[in-house]
């Protein structure tokens, strides 16, 4: 399984800002179908603090960053907003303000007029992780490493029976370690769900193996899934841990994801020449 | 009294007349074709039923089709239902043929795809412009139970399914030489007819592409057939490829003109498009049973609390595909010219509200949504897995924004708030309408009826805001939405005009904002076009719910929920999971 979620998921690059790296982005999306980033709020302040057109880079959030009066709140509010926009803008090929980020009833992200691309954020102290896919659905979600998640007191809410069991026999250091890790990951496959934590975290489950690779698991430890999802766990900065779920619907999509490419040139054509001769408009 | 005093304006003698006179013929036919299928097909938890759901389900976990289902379909005259009544079938209407096609959705999507609708996909150019000999063989194919295959030729961004596509070079002297591969067509191992949109132009025109009807079996050795593609989505199916090398066609072929093909797709393809939103409500359907059935099994009390708001949202959220499709699909009969952006728009919003509702009941359905394969509760695993198939993806969607892109600038300058409303039949179950006739279809232009629907019902709903409750939410919904239809006005027109302003991705998120817009339209509309007769769908709670989350995915300021609408459309929910009915806008007794 090791070797599958390596195959499949491309590991989290580190965007220092607005810079990227998006070239291992696009690459990333072109080759594996998804790609990540991860990055620091603080990398974005010169970027937040410069940029005049900062409200329309926000369009409908730019509401939210104006009332959110703590500035360390808003900061990190507004950068994670442009980590969005400018990832998705990456593997669009077009300019992050001409995205709309808009949410779903359940909460999750997407880009508006865009479907070629599902995204996924999360964010805890002052890092930022952005999932994007070209296959399917995907979530991302991080912890601190040092997070301490006590079995004792979570592992009924947490875990299915079979990850108890494993788990129960662990010694306790490595007992709260992968209870994080589980954590991580049931955050990540309900945030691709576009769920949260609506979703019941012991009615599904996860090999408990130390390695971040795994298939989904029902209740009682049997596969639940067909081979659509693969899931990886990363360390970041050494301080966090990110865990990855991705989805694949086997449509074996187009590698392209230009904007400036996807809507079909005949209909198109065909389209507007039945218009502009209903309609005659000036060109310009 | 207040729904009565909306329609006062509305409603007259004649209407009614239509009506009754309308069911009584084809539509009451078609009802009864509808039952009878759902008979034939059986109680679908049954698990010694041979065409219940757990049958099915295996089929589908062996990668087989069902075989037993698909002989009882044929045997029950199914291929019938494709080809239009003027030419030997049954097809009167795409809203009937949708009535007569939910039982087998319900079911099985993959099955209604694989042993239905896509013969109906390909032969529709031949009804579209085909010739006498074209049909009458096309008819008879369909008619003695074999399918057609559709070949498409290759969309913006293609996936597997759209990718690649066949050359027909014009040979001197008349005819055809067609060359090329493709490896993921449905059907194309047991079809009797091909539907080839070809390439018979290199450049890139829109008159590039010319449509043939090809019989494999006149075909000579330079036709290859490639082996079967296996799916993750609609495992059963059987999807192949073929290769043409250098092979001889006739010049009889050609359906319609040379360099009609991408005409002929943008004509057929609304039907389509309907056709696929309306039939996969009907199979999101049977999942909202499955968690209705796990939220309530084994319980005395009610339904667990944080369980209300997904189970009635999804539930709102159907019935709102429903409405949006129907409309649609009634439409095409009744103004075929102006149907083709709906269509577009419906299934633009359609297949992704499904895929939410699916994500959603995955968290009502907890554990037991990975009892695979069982009836009770296979039915989220295998629908997850079928439906982006159905949808096409990307590659789908955004084929139906290259429909509306290039037209909204034109809507917003002479057409939203300024057309007139469309005739009220149009949003009246069982109201007669003209017969389907895909020559009719136009592919461009008319204006915009549903929204004029929009403007006429917020102005109408306006007038008995006073009224207090929740018609004045709905009418302060139906403002809110009309509010960003004169937004999208404002924003299309300040995009520069002209063709390369086109490739602006502005564009693409005012087709999304536009198409949310439509089907807050078609909610509104089929909530006013109801007579009395189904006293949940005529009480303003279901269509308060589903258009408090259509706004809430287009972001615009809403007001607040009534508290009582959710449990409404919780109890309607309910009560059609105990009485056995459908969760749709028709709410059709269901075999048990």
């Amino acid at each position: 399984m090791e070797a599958e979620a390596a195959r499949r998921i491309t590991a989290p690059v580190h965007a220092t800002g607005p810079e990227g790296p998006w070239h291992a982005v696009r690459e990333g999306l072109a080759r594996r179908g998804n790609a990540s980033v991860f990055t620091t709020w603080g990398e974005w302040l010169p970027a937040v603090l410069a940029d005049p057109v900062l409200r329309p880079l926000l369009g409908r959030d730019w509401p939210r960053y104006r009332q959110t009066a703590d500035p360390v709140l808003r900061y990190r509010f507004v950068a994670s907003r442009l980590a969005v926009k400018y990832t998705a803008a990456a593997a669009l090929g077009t300019s992050p303000a001409q995205l709309d980020l808009a949410y779903k009833i359940g909460g999750r992200p997407y880009l508006r007029g865009f479907d070629q691309i599902d995204l996924s954020l999360t964010h805890t102290d002052d890092l930022i992780a952005v999932g994007i896919s070209r296959t399917g659905r995907i979530g991302i979600d991080t912890e601190p490493v040092d997070r301490r998640l006590s079995f004792d007191l979570l592992q009924d809410q947490v875990c299915t029976p079979a990850e108890r069991d494993t788990l129960a026999a662990l010694p306790e250091a490595e007992q709260t370690a992968g209870m994080l890790r589980l954590w991580t990951l049931k955050e990540a496959y309900t945030k691709a769900l576009g769920q949260g934590l609506r979703l019941d975290f012991s009615s599904f489950g996860f090999a408990t193996g130390s390695s971040g690779d795994t298939g989904l698991l029902a209740p009682d430890g049997t596969p639940a899934a067909h081979g659509e999802w693969v899931f990886g766990t990363y360390p970041v900065l050494g301080r966090y841990l990110v865990s990855i779920a991705c989805h694949d619907t086997g449509l074996d999509t187009s590698r392209d994801t230009a904007a400036a490419t996807m809507l079909d040139e005949g209909f198109m054509a065909m389209v507007s020449g039945l218009i502009r001769t209903e309609n005659p408009v000036p060109e310009p | 009294m207040t729904k009565e005093l909306i329609h006062a304006t509305m409603a007259t003698t004649q209407i009614h007349a239509e009506r009754i006179a309308g069911r009584a013929a084809e539509e009451t036919d078609a009802l009864r074709r509808a039952a009878r299928l759902e008979a034939l097909l059986g109680d679908p938890y049954d698990p010694a039923n041979p065409h219940g759901l757990r049958a099915l389900f295996a089929a589908d976990e062996r990668h087989e089709p069902p075989a037993a289902t698909e002989r009882l379909l044929v045997e029950a005259g199914l291929g019938a239902e494709f080809v239009p009544a003027e030419f030997g079938g049954r097809l009167t209407r795409a809203d009937l043929l949708v009535k007569v096609l939910r039982p087998v959705f319900r079911r099985d999507l993959a099955l209604g795809f694989g042993a239905g609708i896509t013969s109906l996909f390909a032969t529709s150019a031949v009804w579209a412009a085909g010739t006498p000999a074209q049909r009458r063989t096309t008819a008879d194919l369909l008619l003695a139970g074999g399918r057609a295959s559709i070949v498409h030729h290759e969309l913006a961004h293609s996936n597997a399914i759209l990718r690649d596509e066949f050359t027909a070079r014009p040979r001197p002297g008349g005819g055809f030489t067609l060359a090329g591969r493709k490896d993921v067509i449905i059907n194309a191992a047991v079809s009797g007819t091909y539907v080839v949109y070809a390439r018979t132009d290199p450049a890139r025109t829109p008159l590039s592409h010319s449509v043939l009807l090809l019989e494999p079996g006149e075909l000579t050795a330079a036709i290859s057939a490639l082996p079967r593609v296996f799916t993750a989505g609609m495992r059963g199916n059987l999807f192949s490829g073929l290769r043409f090398t250098d092979c001889d066609i006739p010049a009889d072929a050609l359906v319609g003109r040379m360099g009609e093909g991408v005409a002929l797709a943008l004509r057929t393809y609304q039907v389509n498009r309907c056709v696929i939103a309306a039939t996969a409500v009907a199979a999101a359907g049977t999942v909202l049973h499955s968690a209705v059935r796990a939220a309530t099994t084994g319980r005395s009390r009610p339904i667990a609390r944080r369980l209300h708001k997904p189970l009635a949202g999804v539930f709102a959220d159907l019935l709102a595909c429903d409405s949006m499709a129907t409309v649609a699909l009634r439409a095409l009969s009744l103004l075929p010219d102006r149907t083709h952006i709906l269509a577009a728009a419906v299934k633009y919003v359609v297949p992704d509200l499904l895929r939410e509702s699916l994500e959603e009941l995955a968290g009502v359905l907890g554990s037991h949504g990975y009892e695979h394969g069982t009836p009770e509760y296979g039915a989220l695993d295998k629908l997850s897995r079928d439906l982006p198939v159905a949808g096409l993806g990307h590659a789908g969607t955004a084929a139906c924004q290259a429909v509306i892109v290039p037209q909204l600038r034109t809507l917003a300058e002479s057409a939203w708030f300024r057309d007139a409303e469309p005739p009220p039949e149009l949003f009246r179950s069982g109201a007669g309408l003209p017969r389907l006739d895909y020559r009719l279809l136009g592919i461009a232009g008319g204006g915009d009826f549903l929204a004029a629907s929009l403007d006429g019902a917020a102005a109408r709903l306006a007038e008995v805001r006073n009224v207090g409750g929740q018609l004045a939410v709905l009418a302060d919904l139906a403002e809110a939405f009309v509010d960003e239809l004169r937004a999208l006005r404002e924003q299309c027109r300040a995009i520069p005009p002209g063709a390369a302003a086109l490739a602006d991705p502005a564009w693409c998120v005012l087709s999304d904002r536009y198409s949310l817009v439509l089907a807050a339209a078609a909610i509104l509309a089929t909530w006013e076009g109801q007579d009395g007769s189904e006293p949940f769908l005529a009480a303003p709670a279901w269509a308060v719910l589903a258009l408090t989350r259509i706004g809430g995915r287009l972001g615009i300021p809403l007001p607040e929920l009534p508290e009582d609408c959710r449990a409404q459309v919780l109890d309607e929910l309910v009560r059609r999971y105990r009485t056995g009915l459908s969760y749709d806008l028709d709410s059709t007794e269901l075999a048990q």
